[in-house]
């Protein structure tokens, strides 16, 4: 019993060691995570994933079987604005465009968020990204 | 202008200050353009690194506030034969100060008065050059550099010459001693910034390094390590084929250079970490060293300039006599800047002491709520 609380208190600390990881390098790099939707009951997870090969920041949406590769990701660094375009499948798997563009807030922060619009077929949309 | 004229001031008001504030950067905690005078009975003394506090209960009517003072580096200090006992419990003093940024009740003490004998306390003299005897470097039996003392003394590299590192092709730019451009728009010289890069920098700039790593006890990776305020000292284990770089600052950290003929691991495959991984090769009297494999989590140079894992770093060490350390370093970042770019800086030799106790976090727990 005491070996399982002394694991868990490990366990919970690695956790919380873990989540507060800050990356100091480009500000779009890593694994993001929220959701989007059109209003507060009517949400839909989203893992995007984003990388910075010194020309081009390239990404993916829900990586896995369900993956989306993002076509194109820009970064306006004076006003902090991202927009990205994929085409992906709704739920139906009927093929669905994606434009998103937000802003990215708190830039400093380990745990940096990105928040706008998300476009997805006609559904007009908001989203919020918290990196991870 | 006006930005100039602060950042004059709070350098000025630094002064003795920030080579020992060390950890977090000053000009993010205090507000240089206020300045407050506080006069109270003391209550408690903090005589700990790397920032020393006293507390003071000031009167006002029948109120009576705590007030955090900080008051310098105790290393420091002592080496100017202050103590802790310098200050007594239930002393009154007068203190004029650079309050806190925010609404702590937290100054950082320009001067201190002990109200009873009107006794100047902590105070520190100006900092003079040393008179170099431009001795020879030391040499090992075969010939080749010591990085160390001379065989048989003390010593350690202590100040470097510059705050900051910028291209070596730039005439100069100003900075404070926490890298803290004096002109923003000076931040061309710097270094050959990608967009986002200068914009992250400067970011950083604009929120006078308030995020700095190093101020939650990051480790000073990359060329950091060599202009940080407790110096560092190299040790050469030959025998097995490697040079240990111990930091006096921080946490205490060391670095490895590996020279024993290894070749440079693929970046691909090298675990990321806050110094790399270093391969040195001697070529003459000047040491070069190979790194890559840096983690994005530190600042690698004071004032914020920002890297990818794609950091290569090219250090060269050589030592042009005893009390000279010449430092230059070629920064290949292709995702951060535009082009490999170089730049470098002197060390002084500090002999016949030792680098001395001090940790980042041993008074953390004064970072007041008051």
């Amino acid at each position: 019993m005491r070996r399982s609380v002394v694991l868990l208190i490990c366990s919970l600390s690695g956790l919380a060691s873990a989540t507060t990881l800050a990356q100091e390098g480009h500000p779009l790099t890593g694994t993001w995570s929220g959701d989007w939707g059109s209003g507060p009951s009517k949400r839909t997870h989203v893992t995007m994933v984003m990388a910075w090969d010194g020309k081009t920041v390239t990404g993916t949406i829900n990586p896995g079987p369900d993956a989306v590769a993002v076509q194109s990701i820009t970064l306006d660094v004076t006003t902090w604005t991202i927009r990205f375009e994929a085409d992906g499948k709704d739920s139906a798997g009927m093929p669905v465009h994606i434009a998103a563009e937000g802003r990215v807030e708190d830039i400093a922060s380990a745990h940096r968020t990105i928040s706008g619009t998300w476009r997805q077929g006609t559904t007009k949309a908001d989203f919020k990204l918290t990196r991870d | 202008m006006r930005r100039n004229a602060l950042l004059g001031l709070t350098a000025t008001i630094l002064l003795g200050w920030t080579a020992l504030a060390a950890q977090r950067a000053a000009s993010a905690v205090y507000d240089s353009e206020r300045q407050i005078r506080l006069e109270g009975v003391v209550t408690r003394v903090d005589w700990v690194n790397p920032r020393a506090f006293f507390f003071v209960d000031v009167r006002g009517g029948d109120v009576v506030a705590n007030w955090a003072v900080e008051f310098g580096n105790p290393i420091e200090l002592e080496r100017n034969r202050w103590k802790r006992s310098t200050l007594r419990i239930g002393d009154i003093v007068i203190v004029d100060a650079t309050p806190a940024r925010d609404v702590t009740r937290q100054v950082l003490a320009r001067s201190v008065v002990h109200k009873a004998t009107g006794k100047r306390l902590f105070e520190l003299p100006a900092a003079r050059p040393r008179a170099s005897l431009k001795l020879p470097p030391p040499r090992w039996p075969d010939g080749q550099i010591r990085l160390g003392p001379p065989a048989g003394q003390k010593g350690y590299w202590g100040a470097a010459s510059v705050k900051g590192l910028v291209e070596s092709k730039a005439a100069s730019v100003r900075m404070n001693d926490e890298g803290l451009l004096m002109d923003l728009s000076e931040v061309d010289r710097v270094a050959p910034f990608q967009p986002w890069a200068k914009a992250v920098y400067l970011h950083r700039q604009r929120t006078r390094l308030k995020d700095d790593p190093i101020a939650r006890c990051m480790p000073p990776g990359g060329p950091r390590q060599f202009m940080r305020p407790n110096g560092f000292q190299f040790i050469e284990q030959r025998e097995l084929g490697r040079i240990l770089v111990l930091m006096g600052g921080g946490n205490r950290n060391w670095r490895v250079i590996y020279t024993d003929g290894r070749p440079q691991g693929q970046a691909a495959e090298v675990v990321l970490s806050f110094f790399g991984n270093s391969v040195g090769r001697w070529d003459k009297d000047v040491l070069v060293v190979d790194s890559i494999g840096y983690n994005e989590r530190f600042w690698f140079t004071n004032g914020g300039l920002p890297h990818t894992e794609a950091l290569h770093l090219v250090e060269r060490f050589s030592r042009p006599n005893l009390d000279i350390l010449r430092y230059e370093v070629t920064v290949d970042d292709p995702r951060t800047y535009t082009r490999p770019w170089t730049g470098g800086w002197t060390v002084q030799w500090v002999p016949g002491e030792e680098i001395e106790e001090y940790f980042c976090e041993e008074n953390a727990e004064s970072t007041f709520i008051r």
